[in-house]
């Protein structure tokens, strides 16, 4: 007996058509110009808000008289002019500053010139801040604070992010456990952010048990030996790393959880299981691998998402990274400083949703990258 | 203790589930027999228990079961007092094999279906995965599937194929037993009828026992040597589908088979009136005897299973 479909001609199927190369291109550029676009429209409103659409100029044009006024007055150069040729002379000089720092040409020019310096890294120099080593390019600022805050989020991100995953896919094993009951109760405790725990920790550890430091990164002096350098971060990170995981760990291993118990009641799963697959294999293979590219989208936004409270974290722990710095330049109104961090986030950012958009098409057999055939 | 080796052998399988309103009763004290190289097809309404049914012979039990009791023999093996290990490795895929409701999702998207078929293969008989995906080859002939869909995912391929490479899935190991749960119902006509003729054509070639979950009388025919109906978590008859079909014995059989619309025919389809009664408590005597016609005061109590030759029947009219 033969069955009418049987006769389908098994037609080779090229897996990669003619012209993927081409599409790829063109959606890269696409994606790229379009990543670009938003970058500058967020770089381009914080210099705007950085100075105040304008009034810090006002601010540093007053500062600028008032510097020479005080250095007029404090000398007796000038003391043989008149009243008005003073003025004059005073006026002049308060030019040739203005002049010398850009305050002369027109709010708007400047903020577009600099803006394309920013965007090209060409972050100029701070205004009040230095750098540890006494540089005042903002260059040097920000790339010697990158490293630590990419130290505390990196880790503690990374730590939390495994962490609640295992939770989680124990938990939708055994879902209404006592452990269970406990993470479920405890998620409410996301409601306060990382610094709110910080101060408590702080005053528990450091202020009245003296178990860990206060804050910093390392002890000071910094241990000579790269070994016990080592050792010092680690205690000094612990602190920091349970403040962000006390105000994440509980609701991202609840969300967790059931996000997989959905996914462990789909058709698929129960036909693994049917199929005679040990729990172990059903885990990998047919919870989590279809799972992957909500789990790494997650992951890339988690990061994101914890930089955004770097700033309070960092200033609470006293920790030398980016945060603090935004921290520091917000109060100081050292906009080269501040404009100068938003784009390394702005950009770190782009990056991610970049890398995203491929490691999906990678992770996911149904995303093709670039291609609008084969929906269905 | 058994000794007639049967291919399967059911007695008393209980399963409830445990609600916030009580217990569900989906398969409540099922009996029935299957031999070598038989397909028996269960017929009933939505929601009578069939699917509780193969859930149960297979041991995917929800975490909310209250009662799962009973004996299955499996070629003479106690398979109800197995471990779940010894359960996975000895019974899943090996004896006992299954194509689920809505085989469509029951490929996982992210794997190429090859894999996928191949799978038990390598967990069961222990062959790599290049022997396994020969045999994968095999089988897919066997179902109608193009031999290069083994690279495919599942989104790539039409409800027809996807319904054959879960087929080819449930044979690829060559378990006695395939259980199928509703194969064709999301399926066209043409499909669905040469579904039918695969599976024929595997029951001869292959020498397969079938279980034939579904509710369309039609279709089902064309496959059923016996012939067992369900109603509210337990079945009313059984017997040789040649008998059967002519002449149902149970009352909801002759309704279930009249309800059945025929051409060249001036009599409407027969609609059974009232509902299914809820599993939550079943009244007591038969189950059906709320919506029963030739219903009279017997059918208070619960009627036992009559023997009527080869077939067997749990009505009093029968007695």
């Amino acid at each position: 007996m033969t069955t009418a479909t049987e006769t389908i001609p098994s037609t080779p199927v090229s897996r990669r058509p003619a012209g993927t190369f081409l599409r790829l291109l063109k959606f890269t550029a696409a994606r790229l110009f379009s990543l670009f676009v938003t970058v500058v429209i967020g770089v381009f409103l914080t210099i705007l808000i950085a100075n105040m659409g304008g009034y810090v100029d006002t601010i540093r044009r007053a500062e600028i008289r008032e510097g020479i006024m005080v250095r007029v007055n404090s000398t007796n150069i000038l003391d043989n002019l008149s009243a008005e040729d003073r003025l004059k002379r005073i006026e002049d000089m308060a030019r040739l500053e203005e002049k010398r720092l850009g305050l002369d040409q027109p709010f708007m020019v400047r903020t577009v010139k600099y803006m394309s310096n920013a965007l090209t890294l060409n972050l100029g120099r701070a205004q009040k801040m230095s750098s540890d080593s006494g540089s005042r390019t903002v260059r040097l600022i920000i790339l010697e604070r990158l490293a630590p805050t990419l130290i505390l989020f990196g880790a503690s991100n990374i730590l939390l992010f495994a962490g609640s995953i295992l939770i989680a896919l124990n938990l939708s094993r055994n879902y209404g456990s006592f452990l269970d009951r406990v993470i479920v109760g405890l998620a409410p405790t996301s409601s306060a952010p990382g610094w709110f725990y910080g101060l408590f920790l702080i005053v528990l550890f450091a202020g009245v048990l003296r178990l860990l430091p206060f804050g910093g990164m390392v002890d000071a002096p910094p241990p000579p030996n790269r070994f016990d350098y080592f050792l010092s971060l680690l205690k000094h990170l612990v602190l920091p790393t349970v403040a962000i995981a006390l105000s994440t760990l509980f609701l991202s291993t609840y969300n967790w959880r059931t996000f997989f118990l959905i996914f462990s009641s789909e058709d698929y799963v129960e036909m693994a299981k049917a199929k005679g697959l040990t729990s172990r294999d059903i885990e990998r293979r047919y919870i989590l691998r279809p799972t992957l590219p909500t789990i790494i989208t997650n992951f890339a936004l988690i990061l994101i998402f914890l930089w955004t409270g770097a700033p309070i974290l960092e200033t609470v722990f006293n920790w030398p990274g980016l945060g603090r710095a935004l921290f520091q330049a917000v109060g100081l109104f050292d906009i080269p400083v501040i404009v100068g961090s938003t784009v390394i986030f702005a950009y770190m950012l782009a990056i991610t949703v970049f890398i995203l958009d491929f490691v999906f098409a990678l992770v996911d057999p149904r995303v093709k990258v670039g291609s609008g055939e084969n929906r269905q | 203790m058994n000794t007639t080796a049967q291919l399967l052998q059911i007695e008393n399988l209980v399963l409830h589930f445990r609600t916030e309103k009580g217990s569900v009763q989906a398969v409540d004290d099922v009996n029935f027999e299957l031999d070598f190289n038989r397909a028996v097809v269960i017929l009933g309404e939505s929601g009578c228990g069939k699917t509780s049914l193969s859930k149960a012979l297979l041991r995917l039990l929800p975490r909310n079961v209250d009662r799962y009791s009973g004996k299955v023999f499996l070629q003479g093996m106690d398979v109800m007092s197995l471990e779940d290990e010894e359960f996975r490795q000895n019974i899943r895929w090996v004896e006992m094999s299954l194509v689920p409701q809505a085989a469509m999702n029951a490929l996982n998207p992210v794997l190429k279906v090859g894999d996928q078929v191949a799978e038990p293969v390598m967990i069961h008989l222990g062959l790599s995965k290049t022997e396994s995906l020969g045999l994968v080859y095999k089988m897919f002939q066997h179902v109608g599937v193009p031999a290069d869909f083994v690279h495919r995912y599942p989104f790539e391929l039409s409800g027809g194929m996807r319904q054959r490479v879960a087929l080819a899935m449930a044979l690829v190991t060559s378990p006695s037993l395939i259980v199928l749960d509703e194969p064709t119902s999301a399926l066209d006509l043409l499909t669905q009828a040469n579904i039918m003729n695969v599976l024929k054509r595997i029951k001869h070639e292959l020498g397969t026992s079938f279980i034939l979950i579904t509710h369309d009388i039609a279709t089902s025919s064309e496959l059923a040597d016996e012939v067992a109906i369900m109603y509210a978590g337990q079945i009313v008859e059984t017997g040789d589908a040649s008998d059967f079909f002519p002449a149902p014995l149970h009352p909801y059989s002759q309704m279930l088979m009249a309800s059945v619309p025929r051409l060249r025919s001036d009599s409407d389809p027969i609609f059974i009136t009232g509902q299914p009664p809820s599993l939550m408590n079943p009244p007591a005597g038969c189950r059906f005897a709320a919506r029963c016609p030739y219903r009279f005061e017997k059918c208070a109590e619960e009627p036992p299973v009559f023997q009527k030759g080869k077939r067997k029947v749990k009505c009093w009219l029968h007695q």
